[in-house]
């Protein structure tokens, strides 16, 4: 079990660092704030042994998505200083839109991310029981991070099987896209139904609500990383609170 | 909490029916199990095993719809109306498919969840978490991820998750399906020293593995008991109906060309699985795959399939070679709205043969029912009935076998060789050694540093040798 950086730190450390991060990012109009909350990302992710690069997958789509938001929002917005007047105009609050939105949207998956490649599931739902959250609510987080991988798995079966038959989805026409959810997301969706099926039987098989509390596991032992990540977190939410007194939009 | 001073069940005129089938799924059930027996369930598929399971555990009617009349009595007391969670302490249920019950991602968290659920001090969770753990031999997975486990260690752990909860009857649904022979010796033999439960009741259809146990055997046909056989009896399998007592088919001689040549492949995901191996399916021939669970006997089934690439060595198919594969998972290759849907999706014979088929396949009934809502065993049988549609003439079939009956065991022995009959070549991996023994030209033994390839006898001569007796077919019969 991983103990390095944020592995070792407390589940609700984590949980507060990511609501901060995510909660800066989108309350602030400046780029500086989640531009900053994106280094934050990098440099925990690097203490906790976790390459950032590595974090979400189909990294180039994300990238591509993120210069679509930034293309988007810069042509689209026409107020503010011209920057670039000829093929195409581009105007400073176009650019500062752009830079905020693909920024924040980096912040949130990237933050996100991070927080499940570090945080047991297990222990976050522990930790919300002993907040008084009921743990009938608190375990769908497990069960939830459960479905992740068996819906990959599930897909990945799904096309190998549409191969082995000689069975062609294309999603370039409206005719394709049907195809393709009749062919690959009714069979993965149907199976998630009878998954579900299966571990509700397996959980009530094993007293789940049975009583209104439950045995909490082990919290696991304290590391100075909890403070590291709740102070990381109140320091991006400090940025955030001087930025917007100062009035500073960049 | 189900509170009782013995773990006797006693089924009085027990009938469940379904609102969707005309059929009761059980019978007039009467039958008395007491307490410390070892009890086997057998009979052909869809004689209500499942069913009876699940009204013993209260998943019916108290989670899945259905009408039931006469009553269960567990330690004496009418149990028919109580909750799951209720009777959970009593009866546990190890379900059919172990990964469908795993609902945390930790090993340790998994076998720990029931106790928790009871409320249970910290220090007594513990303690029953060791014993479980190190009563199914995986003590050494419990800080793993529940994902990255095989598929026998996933049915371990289901089993270690249900003994954590020390019910007075354990109840096991086809424990064999996914343990390779090793597995289920080890489990039996497990389950024989006496695990903390005093009353164990298996469905299975495999009767012939559970020797060790040997099980009082109740034997169901059409949702009736129609037979009970006392502990130690000698079987005669076939005229039971039963799996087991398998007679030798009749080979084709191999001098047909091979359909697919594999030289000096290797391959691994994370970490090596197959290293510098050669192999060539030759037309007419049966070959099967056996080895211990995780060894890469499916991982070579998707390299011949050209669903993976070699990382190194050469995989040639022969031009004109069709490819037939059906997957261990059924339900991954059910794309139609009917079954017979199904089947038209790339039959390419007239509405007659389709017919033909489908009641080979004990299927012609269902021909307008969803293809998802079958049983496993009844989904395995339609993938290979699609399969066979495609005419194809090398044939790779994943455990087919798991969840089917004698008779449909001797459908798909039928087809087999009637594709090897005609040229074709057929790789099926099993864990049935008797069976594998009984059916195939060649074996190839597979596991993560070694791959013998031979006639059957030499096979399993090795292995004899090498003091694997459990994957030889005399440590079945």
């Amino acid at each position: 079990m991983k103990t390095r950086g944020l592995h070792g730190a407390g589940a609700m450390a984590n949980a507060f660092l990511l609501f901060c991060l995510v909660g800066s990012a989108l309350a602030s109009d400046a780029v500086l704030v989640p531009l900053v909350g994106f280094a934050a990302v990098c440099v925990l992710a690097l203490a906790s042994g976790e390459r950032p690069t590595r974090l979400v997958p189909l990294r180039a789509f994300v990238v591509l998505f993120a210069l679509v938001l930034f293309v988007a929002q810069a042509l689209s917005l026409r107020t503010g200083a011209i920057v670039v007047s000829s093929p195409i105009r581009l105007t400073s609050d176009g650019l500062l839109s752009g830079a905020r939105m693909a920024c924040r949207f980096l912040v949130v998956l990237y933050a996100s991310a991070l927080f499940v490649r570090t945080t047991d599931p297990d222990r976050l739902a522990g930790a919300l029981v002993r907040i008084h959250v009921p743990y009938r609510y608190a375990y769908l987080i497990i069960l939830a991070l459960r479905f992740v991988p068996f819906f990959q798995d599930e897909l990945r079966a799904v096309r190998d099987a549409q191969r082995v038959r000689g069975i062609e989805v294309s999603v370039r026409s409206p005719r394709g896209v049907l195809r393709a959810v009749r062919y690959t997301f009714v069979p993965v969706l149907v199976s998630g139904l009878q998954r579900v099926d299966a571990m509700a039987i397996s959980m009530k098989g094993r007293c789940f609500g049975l009583y209104r509390t439950r045995t909490l596991g082990a919290q696991g032992a304290r590391s100075g990383w909890s403070t590291v990540a709740a102070l990381s977190g109140i320091a991006i939410v400090g940025l955030t609170v001087v930025v917007w007194y100062c009035g500073w939009d960049v | 909490m189900w509170s009782s001073s013995s773990s006797e069940i006693d089924f009085r005129d027990l009938t469940v029916r379904y609102p969707d089938r005309k059929a009761a799924a059980l019978c007039a059930i009467n039958e008395r199990i007491d307490e410390g027996d070892v009890v086997t369930i057998a009979g052909p598929s869809g004689c209500g095993k499942t069913t009876l399971c699940r009204t013993l555990t209260g998943f019916i009617p108290g989670m899945i719809l259905a009408e039931v009349s006469g009553d269960v009595l567990l330690g004496g007391r009418s149990a028919l109306r109580a909750r799951p969670e209720d009777l959970a302490t009593f009866v546990g249920l190890v379900q059919q498919d172990p990964e469908a019950q795993i609902c945390t991602l930790n090993v340790r968290q998994e076998v720990a969840f029931g106790p928790e659920n009871l409320c249970l001090p910290g220090p007594e969770v513990e303690s029953r978490v060791e014993h479980a753990l190190g009563a199914m031999g995986i003590s050494h997975l419990c800080e793993r991820k529940t994902t990255t486990l095989s598929g026998g260690e996933k049915q371990r752990l289901a089993i270690a998750s249900i003994l954590a909860m020390e019910p007075r009857v354990l109840l096991l649904d086809e424990p064999t399906a996914n343990l390779d022979p090793r597995g289920v010796r080890n489990l039996f033999a497990l389950l024989s020293k006496g695990v903390p439960t005093r009353t164990l009741v298996i469905v299975e259809h495999r009767v012939e593995a559970l020797r060790a146990l040997a099980p009082r055997l109740i034997l169901l046909d059409g949702g009736r008991i129609v037979d009970r056989y006392p502990a130690r009896e000698r079987l005669d399998y076939a005229s039971l109906g039963l799996r087991g007592g398998w007679a030798p088919t009749e080979g084709s001689e191999s001098s047909r060309p091979s359909w697919v040549e594999a030289r000096g492949v290797s391959f691994g995901y994370d970490e090596p699985l197959l290293h510098d191996l050669s192999l060539s399916l030759r037309g007419g021939e049966v070959l099967a795959l056996i080895g211990p669970n995780g060894g890469g006997k499916t991982t070579l089934l998707r390299l011949l399939a050209g669903l993976e690439r070699p990382v190194s060595g050469t995989i040639e198919r022969q031009p004109g070679s069709r490819i037939g594969f059906v997957f261990q998972d059924p339900h991954h290759q059910i794309f139609e709205r009917t079954v017979r849907k199904e089947m038209e999706l790339e039959h390419p014979d007239p509405i007659t043969a389709i017919d033909a088929e489908l009641q080979a396949a004990r299927l012609a009934d269902l021909d307008n029912a969803a293809p998802l809502s079958l049983s496993l065993g009844e989904q395995r049988r339609l993938t290979i009935a699609t399969a066979l549609a495609r005419r194809p003439n090398v044939l790779l079939l994943d455990e087919p076998f798991i969840g089917q009956d004698r008779r449909n065991v001797l459908w798909i022995i039928d087809r087999i060789r009637a594709v090897a009959a005609e040229g074709g070549a057929v790789v099926l991996v099993t864990h049935d050694i008797p069976l594998a023994s009984a059916l195939c030209d060649r074996l190839l033994y597979l596991e993560r540093d070694a791959a013998w390839i031979g006639r059957s006898e030499d096979v399993f001569d090795r292995l004899r040798e090498r003091g694997d007796a459990e994957f030889t077919p005399e440590a079945w019969s």
